[in-house]
């Protein structure tokens, strides 16, 4: 089981890998599209390469409510307790 | 007829086609569907069938629309359209550029805007025919990612709304994520109206003082395999510039696709 300190390191490499975000940037109070620039067509990209990671069935529906890079992390935590 | 008589002609046939576009929409949804799904055969059979229906009612549309006179038009390229997982992307500068596109492109899908889905006359064609809302951008990209790689032609208009008169082109980059995700081939139209014609900002009785001649050319394949070796976020935005790029070069003076309004 992880804990949500590495579910945030998960997440943050994610999205310097995919992103090309620098790792200063990703906080957990930066918000993914006014902070980092992630928009609805990154998101799926996103959600896409979090499924492969997790190897989970991530529906786009857990993710409406994310706004910043802790709720991202809380979502895929939760994915990963289900 | 003298130029006066032909211009209030247009007027007619223009506000008849889009009685007939309407009327059309509710026959087939209303009556004509409804019959196809009785049909045996399971939910993707059907669909190719509506699909198919779709195409040759447009097709009889295009021929009315030309054949009454209201229009000219001329198409390059047909034979290149309707290929297993092929995406074709086109400028959208009249209200009846997907009515060209789908009526000779073999039994494709198409992304429509989400307005359409509740529209009642246009309803229920769309949803038979199994085509995908614009809205919201998520639900989107999957789908249309799905039906390419389940190998259907899919048509989408990465402009996303018809051109503004005057004002410059914009992609929204939905389009080139979907080409990187599923399209086995990217196919561009390039649609050129010599007047202004149906376009967002006039009304449908304000009709050209001359013909419109609609001219539409299918380009050369773009190729995908430099794009697919990146990440997607990074390469669906350079493909997507390169396409804008692209488009204002073969389209030229923005006048000459995107005409003024004739004030």
């Amino acid at each position: 089981m992880q804990t949500k300190d590495e579910v945030l390191e998960q997440v943050k490499a994610t999205l310097i890998e995919l992103f090309e975000i620098a790792p200063e940037r990703i906080t957990v109070e930066a918000r993914l599209n006014a902070d980092l620039e992630i928009d609805s067509i990154d998101a799926v990209d996103l959600l896409d390469r979090l499924r492969r990671q997790t190897g989970r069935k991530i529906s786009a529906d857990d993710f409406r409510s994310v706004r910043t890079v802790g709720d991202l992390v809380n979502a895929v935590h939760a994915v990963l307790q289900a | 007829m003298g130029e006066r008589q032909t211009f209030l002609w247009r007027i007619l046939v223009t506000g008849a086609c889009f009685v007939l576009f309407g009327g059309g929409g509710l026959i087939l949804g209303l009556i004509v569907f409804p019959v196809v799904l009785l049909l045996p055969g399971g939910p993707a059979r059907r669909r190719a069938r509506t699909r198919r229906l779709v195409q040759r009612a447009f097709r009889l549309f295009v021929a009315t629309m030309s054949g009454l006179g209201g229009i000219s038009y001329e198409l390059l390229g047909r034979e290149r359209l309707g290929r297993p997982g092929q995406l074709i992307i086109a400028n959208h500068p009249t209200l009846v550029d997907v009515v060209f596109i789908v009526a000779f492109t073999p039994a494709p899908a198409c992304v429509v805007k989400a307005a359409l889905f509740a529209n009642p006359f246009t309803r229920r064609v769309v949803r038979a025919a199994g085509y995908i809302s614009s809205a919201p951008t998520d639900s989107m990209i999957e789908m249309a990612t799905a039906a390419l790689l389940s190998g259907d032609t899919l048509v989408m208009f990465p402009e996303g709304t018809r051109s503004r008169p005057g004002q410059p082109m914009a992609f929204h980059r939905g389009a080139a994520s979907v080409a990187i995700h599923g399209a086995s081939v990217l196919t561009p139209i390039y649609i050129q109206v010599d007047q202004p014609l149906l376009h967002k900002t006039l009304p449908w009785y304000r009709v050209p003082t001359r013909r419109p001649h609609i001219s539409i050319e299918v380009g050369a394949d773009i190729d995908l395999e430099p794009y697919r070796h990146q990440l997607p976020p990074k390469a669906s935005r350079q493909l997507n510039a390169w396409l804008l790029a692209h488009y204002e070069q073969e389209l030229g003076d923005p006048r000459s696709y995107n005409a003024p309004g004739n004030d």
